[in-house]
């Protein structure tokens, strides 16, 4: 339990990491990239995934990154950026939190419900958050069924209600519909960040960089499938229909005859999003613990992060599309300085520790 | 004084004061050969025509020289060994060996002529099956160990006695296949039967909470079973059984949550239907746990679950009922548990005024009352019975289910699927003795998998199962 295998990382690349990006990504990709959604998806997905292939050569001293970061800058510059990263992973939970909560207000409840129906996910992430970050893997690999069978029985009853031709002609968003489009839904792509965390967590094996790059491609194939139907379903009125994944099958002839039988599904997706939605919070944990320097129970560090977050849930109640706007839109550049220019500068550290030179 | 002195009646007299209860009885006789013997037993559990025939019709004729080993040659009982220390001397006579003590000799010997009263074997009511060996274990050890031996004929099954109960002394039998088995599961298991420290062990359920890496856990931690062929299959596969003196059910470990979906008939049905089985099981209790909850979710935050006729129906049912949709559903649960309570403890002659009471008067009229309305009895009706379906489990569904009740009766939908997601990490970060719980599903464990909620044919389940560590992986060769 106390490594991730290869296995559980591919799942969790291929089937766990995906399903984060169904929820308000897609509206938020049909706002920027003038509906013409699937270049900046396929650029972002690129991107992680090159990335991330970059992490696991990097992995390949089966060392972790804060081990890394020790022998390059010493205990206390190490603790510093250990500060640094707790702080992004805690700042890339926001937006997820937030989604999930407004995902769960609208699709879980035909009235809005108090703040406090929501208020039991953050029970839960403590107790993730208060459990070794490592023995996810088990449940990744369980998550990693439920999400094929969740994806697969939502795309079995959209993918032929779908008018593909509505997606043409492809790159009518201009240059800058791409350049938006891939730009501000960066904020949704922060997994080479936790596989960067991860690293020191699995043993390398040969090949794993390429068969990590594949599965997240493979991931992100579904995304983009997942991508074309929503338009292809809603087209000019994709914009209003937020919780995307809640709403693609919902014209099937089966569902409209017998009721929204499709929750299964929903239901079995929304499970698997409430365990990827707490890995920045768990991360956020880790860094923490290795900041200070505590080894033993991560319980407070877990219960205070997650009160962070709900105070933060609890004053964004009003203002949580201005609160979404300003982590994906204005602060967008976070992502790609943690996601992207820290993993490619990890490259550089030091892979052992310096030698002590005895006078 | 702790040990036999040789002299006769100082011994006796030191045996009586520890075991100074009415039914320790004595009897003295003096051999031809002029030595007297007493013999010190309990009353009621020594045999005591083999105490005659086997111990004092041998000896009465007696005339060679006080030793042991001669008085052991004449002698009959082939359960026979010497003891010097009296507390020990004091044990063997609770347990219903006599000990017979003689003049001028420092040791006594003690004599296996226990008296059993076995009840007969029979098929265990836990554990039914259409298909299949019928018998089943009861509450004497030694016809337990002997159901095993009959069904494994090898030197490698190993039967070790370990003694646990300060007061009780209960013997305790960890049985498994050398070289099958784990050496460290085995010796671990041991150490903690050895560690136990209590004044009785009336049952093997004690022993779980002994042997569990987590003691308090609600999730069930040990596997068991009331019939030889199961618990002999699960040895096979690599695992170790307990048998506890006084209990009919048997122990077996490290325990998979998958196992309690298996049933031994599934082995002697065919593949397909064994299959069917197997994932019917597991659907009927996922549906009994979630039915509840997501009817009470669905009726209080989103009555969009329901297809629009349902929906009316439904409607048409709870209109009058002064109850909230919650408060109902517990209602009828409450009253389920209580009858599903009383139908085991209640003497089976009132049984069917039972059914009458619970059926017609506590549903039908409730119903006609408008206390309740017909979908909650419908949903609670077929949550107890599919709860039935996996009956091992029964202990921690039936909280599980009331659980979700509560969860979505608060927070609705999302309360179910937070909570789903608790147990089933909590599931997967589970060991026993080092093998995952939620195995082969969490850790994935694809060999194994052939075995799980599906079965494969015989023929190709060549190796055990991969989650238990066995040295011996091959169980099957074919052509």
């Amino acid at each position: 339990m106390n490594k991730i295998s290869a296995r559980q990382l591919y799942f969790f690349l291929a089937c766990i990491a995906p399903v984060g990006k169904l929820v308000l990504m897609p509206t938020q990709l049909v706002l920027f990239s003038k509906n013409d959604l699937l270049f900046p998806a396929l650029a972002n997905f690129a991107l992680q995934a090159g990335i991330i292939f970059l992490i696991m050569l990097l992995s390949r001293s089966n060392k972790t990154v804060f081990e890394l970061l020790r022998y390059t800058f010493g205990k206390i510059g190490a603790a510093i950026l250990s500060l640094v990263l707790a702080l992004f992973f805690l700042y890339a939970a926001f937006c997820p939190m937030l989604e999930q909560k407004l995902f769960v207000q609208g699709v879980f409840y035909d009235t809005l419900p108090s703040l406090v129906a929501f208020a039991p996910f953050f029970i839960f992430s403590a107790y993730l958050c208060a459990k070794p970050i490592f023995a996810l893997g088990r449940i990744w690999d369980f998550l990693a069924p439920v999400a094929i069978i969740g994806f697969a029985g939502l795309m079995i009853f959209s993918i032929g209600q779908a008018d593909y031709g509505a997606l043409l002609p492809v790159g009518a968003g201009g240059g800058k519909g791409f350049f938006e489009g891939f730009a501000y839904t960066l904020s949704w792509f922060y997994d080479s960040a936790i596989v960067l965390l991860l690293m020191g967590g699995f043993r390398y094996e040969k090949g794993m960089a390429w068969k990590s790059l594949l599965s997240y491609l493979a991931g992100g194939a579904a995304v983009l499938l997942f991508l074309a139907a929503y338009y292809g379903i809603f087209s000019d009125i994709a914009l209003r229909q937020t919780f995307a994944f809640a709403k693609i099958s919902k014209y099937f002839a089966g569902v409209t005859v017998l009721g929204r039988f499709d929750y299964i599904f929903i239901c079995m997706l929304s499970l698997v999003m409430a365990f990827y939605i707490t890995i920045p919070l768990q991360a956020c944990v880790v860094c923490l613990r290795e900041t200070t320097g505590q080894r033993g129970m991560p319980l407070w560090y877990a219960v205070g992060v997650n009160l962070i977050l709900f105070a933060a849930s609890y004053f964004s109640n009003f203002y949580n599309q201005t609160a979404i706007e300003t982590v994906s839109v204005k602060l967008f550049w976070i992502f790609p300085l943690f996601c992207c220019l820290v993993p490619l500068l990890c490259m550089l550290l030091r892979r052992s520790p310096r030698e002590k030179i005895v006078l | 004084m702790n040990r036999i002195s040789g002299n006769l009646n100082a011994d006796e007299k030191a045996l009586k004061e520890i075991l100074s209860a009415e039914d320790i009885l004595t009897f003295p006789f003096r051999a031809d050969g002029g030595i007297e013997f007493t013999v010190v037993y309990a009353d009621a559990i020594t045999d005591k025509e083999l105490l005659g025939e086997q111990v004092v019709r041998p000896l009465l004729h007696y005339a060679g020289k006080p030793q042991t080993e001669e008085v052991k040659k004449r002698l009959t009982s082939p359960e026979l060994k010497t003891e010097t220390d009296f507390n020990k001397l004091a044990q063997e006579v609770l347990t219903g060996n006599p000990v017979l003590l003689w003049e001028g000799m420092n040791e006594a010997i003690v004599t296996g002529v226990k008296k059993v009263f076995p009840r007969a074997i029979a098929e265990p009511p836990t554990d039914i099956a259409v298909k299949g060996p019928r018998e089943g274990f009861i509450e004497d050890i030694k016809i337990n160990t002997s159901l095993v031996r009959k069904r494994l004929k090898t030197p490698e099954l190993q039967l070790d006695t370990v003694t646990v109960g300060r007061r009780s002394k209960t013997v305790v039998t960890v049985c498994y296949i050398k070289g099958t088995a784990p050496e460290k599961t085995v010796a671990q298991i041991k150490e903690k039967l050895q560690r136990i420290d209590i004044d009785i062990i009336p049952d093997s359920s004690y022993l779980p909470h002994f042997l569990a890496e987590k003691p308090r856990s609600l999730l069930k931690q040990v596997g068991t079973t009331e019939k030889p062929d199961i618990f002999c299959a699960k040895m096979a596969e690599g695992r170790v059984g307990i048998l506890v003196d006084g209990s009919p059910i048997a122990l077996t470990l490290p325990y998979l949550l998958i196992e309690d979906f298996q049933s031994s008939e599934d082995y002697f049905v065919p593949t397909y239907r064994a299959t069917f089985t197997r994932l019917l099981r597991a659907f009927a209790l996922f549906v009994a746990i979630y039915m509840p909850a997501f009817y009470i979710a669905a009726q209080l935050f989103k009555l969009q679950f329901f297809p629009i006729k349902l929906l009316l129906t439904i409607a048409g049912s709870i209109q009058n009922i002064p109850f909230s949709p919650s408060l109902e559903m517990l209602l009828v649960l409450l009253v389920l548990e209580v009858l599903n309570e009383a139908s085991i403890r209640m003497p089976k002659y009132v049984g069917m005024a039972l059914s009458v009471v619970g059926a017609l008067v506590l549903g039908e009229t409730a119903v006609n009352a408008g206390f309740v309305s017909t979908p909650a009895i419908i949903i609670i009706a077929f949550s107890g019975i599919g709860l039935y379906a996996v009956p091992n489990l029964i202990e921690i569904t039936s909280v599980i289910r009331l659980a979700m009740l509560l969860v979505a009766g608060s927070v609705g939908t999302y309360g179910i699927i937070l909570l789903t997601a608790f147990i089933l990490f909590y599931l997967a970060t589970t060991d026993n003795f080092g093998v995952p719980v939620l195995s082969p599903f969490a850790p994935f464990v694809r060999r194994d998998l052939r075995d799980s909620l599906i079965k494969f044919d015989l023929l190709s389940l060549e190796k055990r199962p991969k989650t238990l560590k066995s040295k011996n992986k091959r169980r099957l060769t074919h052509e």
